[in-house]
C-alpha cells in the first residue's frame, strides 16, 4: 500500500489536462496510452509500472486515432488513473490494467461530452463575426481547450482524491476470481486492438506482408524494430514500382477502410455508436 | 522606363503578404487546430482562428469584407490536423491573389481537398505512425524500457518539425501544388500502409501473451496442452484469438467496445474454468 502526495495528485490532473490538449493539436503523442503511462509512472515514481500498464492499453488501440472527430476509448486517462491506482494499491501491472480498461471505456462519454460542449464556442464566434469582433473570434477558438481538458482531469482528480481510500476497502475484499480474471484479460485484451487495427488496414491486399511480419517474430525471432525495418524494405519497392508504373491506377485508393470502420459502430458523424444506455 | 512603383496595385487586392503573417498563421494553426472542435463545425473554429493574421491584413481596412471572409472561414471543416496547414496555405496564396472575390474559390478549395486529405493524413499520420511506431515502443515497454516510447515521440517531433514547412510551401505553390502531389502522395500511402502490415504481423506473437496450463492426464501418460500447440506452430493461441475477435467484429450488433467487454468478461470465465493462466 502506497499513498500518493498532494502534488502528485495535482501533477497527475495537469498532466490529464495538458495531453489531450497536446493529441489534438501538435501531436507528439503525450496523450498515446505508453506515453502518458511513462509520464504518469514517473510521476508516481514507478516508471516501469505505468510503461507497462499504458503498453497494453496502447495496444489495445493501436492505429486506431479519432478520425473525423470520432471518439475512441479514452486509454491515456485511462492509463494515468490506472498507474495511480495500482501503485496505490500495490498490486502490480495486470491489476492496473483491469482498473484502467473500463475506465477508458467510459471515459468515451465524457469524450462526446467536451466536443459538445465546444459548441457553445462555435456560436460565440458566429456571434462575434456578426459584430465583426475579430478578437473575440480568436479567443473562442481557443476557450475549448477548457473542456477538453477538464473532461480528463475531472475524472483524474476525483478518483485520486477520493479513490485512494475506496480502492483500499475494495481491496480488502476483492475476489481472487476476479483478480485472477483481470490478470487474464491482460494476456488476451491486446488481441482485440490488433483485432481491430485489422479491419482498418486494407489486409486482404498486404496479407502476404503479414505472413512475413508474423514469420520473423514468431519464427525468427526478430525485434520489433528489426521486423520494422524489413517493412520499410518492401515498402521502398513498392513505392517506386508504384512510381515507375504509371499506368497502376489502382493506388489511388488510401489506406483506410472507412467503410469497415462504419460497420464496426463508427458512424459517418464519427461518434462510437452502441453502448449509449 | 516605366515607374516602378505603379507595378502592382490591382483593384481587388492591395495588401502583400509577408513571411511573417504566414509563420503566424502557421503557428496557430499547429497549436490551436482543434481546441475548440465541436459537433456542428469541426475544426472550423481553429481555422478562422488561425486564419486571422492573413484576414486582418488583406480585409482589415474594410469591414464589410473582413465580416464576409471570417463567415466562410467559420463554416464547417474537419481534416487531419497536419494536413490542414496545406489547404490554409493554398486558401492563403488565393487569398492574397483575388482577395474578396475569392470567397467561391476559397470554399471549394476547403470543401474539396479536407476530404481525401484527412484521408491521407489520417492513414499516414494515424495509422500507420502510430501502428509502427506504437507497436515498437509498446514491445520494449513491455519488457521495462522506455526507449521505444521516447524514440516514439522523438521522431514524430522531427515529422512535426518538417511539417512546419508545409504551409509555406504550399502558399509558393499556391492551386498548382494539388495535381502535382496527388499522384505521389497516393504511393506513399500505399507504401506506409504496406508497412503497417507487416508489422502488424510481427505484433500477434509478441505482444499476446496467451497460454493454456491444462493437462491432459491419460493413466500415467500426461501431456501439456500448450506443447501441442507449440508443435503445430508458434504462437498458434494469438493467431487463433485474434482471428476470432476479427470474425466476431464482423457480426451484427458488434463494434469494438462490445468486443473488448466481451473479452474481458471471457478472460474472467476461462481464468476461473482453469483453462487460461
Amino acid at each position: 500500500m502506497n499513498s500518493l502526495s498532494v502534488v502528485q495528485i495535482i501533477l497527475l490532473s495537469l498532466f490529464a489536462f495538458f495531453q489531450i490538449n497536446e493529441i489534438i493539436t501538435v501531436g507528439i503523442g503525450f496523450g498515446n496510452p505508453v506515453n502518458a503511462g511513462l509520464i504518469a509512472g514517473l510521476i508516481v515514481g514507478d516508471m516501469k509500472l505505468g510503461l507497462a500498464v499504458g503498453a497494453t492499453l496502447q495496444l489495445m488501440i493501436l492505429g486506431v486515432g479519432t478520425f473525423g472527430g470520432a471518439s475512441i476509448p479514452d486509454y491515456a486517462t485511462g492509463a494515468i488513473i490506472g498507474t495511480a491506482i495500482a501503485h496505490i494499491s500495490g498490486k502490480g501491472i495486470n491489476y492496473g490494467i483491469g482498473v484502467a480498461i473500463p475506465v477508458g471505456l467510459l471515459m468515451v462519454q465524457l469524450d462526446i461530452l467536451a466536443r459538445f460542449a465546444n459548441t457553445y464556442f462555435a456560436h460565440r464566434i458566429d456571434k462575434a463575426i456578426d459584430r465583426n469582433d475579430d478578437k473575440a473570434v480568436v479567443r473562442n477558438s481557443l476557450y475549448g481547450a477548457i473542456p477538453w481538458g477538464l473532461s480528463r482531469s475531472v475524472p483524474v482528480l476525483l478518483v485520486l482524491i477520493f479513490g485512494e481510500a475506496f480502492v483500499k476497502n475494495v481491496l480488502n475484499y476483492m475476489p481472487q476470481w476476479l483478480m485472477g480474471g483481470l490478470k487474464s484479460a491482460g494476456t488476451m485484451l491486446p488481441a482485440v486492438g490488433i483485432a481491430i487495427l485489422m479491419h482498418y488496414l486494407p489486409i486482404k491486399k498486404f496479407g502476404a506482408y503479414m505472413i512475413f511480419g508474423f514469420v520473423a517474430a514468431a519464427y525468427l525471432n526478430v525485434p520489433m524494430l528489426g521486423v520494422a525495418l524489413v517493412g520499410v524494405g518492401f515498402a521502398i519497392n513498392h513505392y517506386n514500382s508504384i512510381i515507375h508504373d504509371k499506368n497502376q491506377s489502382g493506388s489511388g485508393s488510401n489506406g483506410l477502410d472507412t467503410e469497415k470502420a462504419a460497420e464496426m459502430g463508427v458512424d459517418d458523424k464519427g461518434v462510437i455508436t452502441g453502448d449509449e444506455e | 522606363m516605366k515607374n516602378n512603383t505603379t507595378k502592382k496595385t490591382t483593384t481587388t487586392q492591395s495588401h502583400k503578404l509577408t513571411k511573417k503573417d504566414i509563420r503566424s498563421a502557421n503557428l496557430r494553426w499547429i497549436f490551436t487546430s482543434a481546441l475548440s472542435w465541436n459537433y456542428e463545425t469541426m475544426m472550423a473554429p481553429g481555422y478562422v482562428g488561425s486564419q486571422m493574421p492573413i484576414l486582418r491584413k488583406l480585409y482589415g481596412d474594410k469591414p464589410e469584407d473582413m465580416k464576409k471572409m471570417m463567415r466562410v472561414q467559420s463554416e464547417y471543416f474537419n481534416t487531419s490536423p497536419h494536413m490542414g496547414s496545406i489547404i490554409q496555405g493554398v486558401d492563403i496564396a488565393l487569398e492574397e491573389k483575388e482577395g474578396i472575390d475569392s470567397v467561391d474559390g476559397v470554399r471549394g478549395i476547403k470543401t474539396g481537398l479536407m476530404g481525401p486529405f484527412a484521408a491521407v493524413g489520417d492513414t499516414l499520420l494515424g495509422t500507420v505512425q502510430s501502428t509502427i511506431f506504437g507497436a515498437i515502443a509498446s514491445y520494449m515497454a513491455l519488457k521495462g524500457n522506455p526507449f521505444g516510447a521516447i524514440l516514439w515521440m522523438v521522431a514524430l517531433g522531427v515529422i512535426y518539425i518538417w511539417a512546419y514547412t508545409w504551409m509555406p510551401f504550399a502558399y509558393k505553390q499556391g492551386v498548382n501544388l494539388v495535381t502535382s502531389m496527388s499522384s505521389k502522395l497516393n504511393a506513399l500511402t500505399d507504401s506506409a500502409t504496406l508497412l503497417g502490415v507487416t508489422v502488424v504481423g510481427a505484433l500477434i506473437p509478441t505482444v499476446i501473451t496467451l497460454k493454456i496450463p491444462f493437462i491432459f492426464r491419460a493413466g500415467k501418460v500426461s501431456m501439456k496442452l500448450q506443447d501441442i500447440f507449440n508443435q503445430i506452430m508458434p504462437s498458434l493461441l494469438p493467431v487463433l484469438l485474434v482471428a476470432f475477435i476479427y470474425w466476431l467484429l464482423d457480426r451484427k450488433h458488434m463494434n469494438s467496445t462490445r468486443a473488448t467487454w466481451f473479452v474481458l468478461i471471457l478472460a474472467i470465465i476461462l481464468f476461473n474454468l482453469k483453462v487460461v493462466a
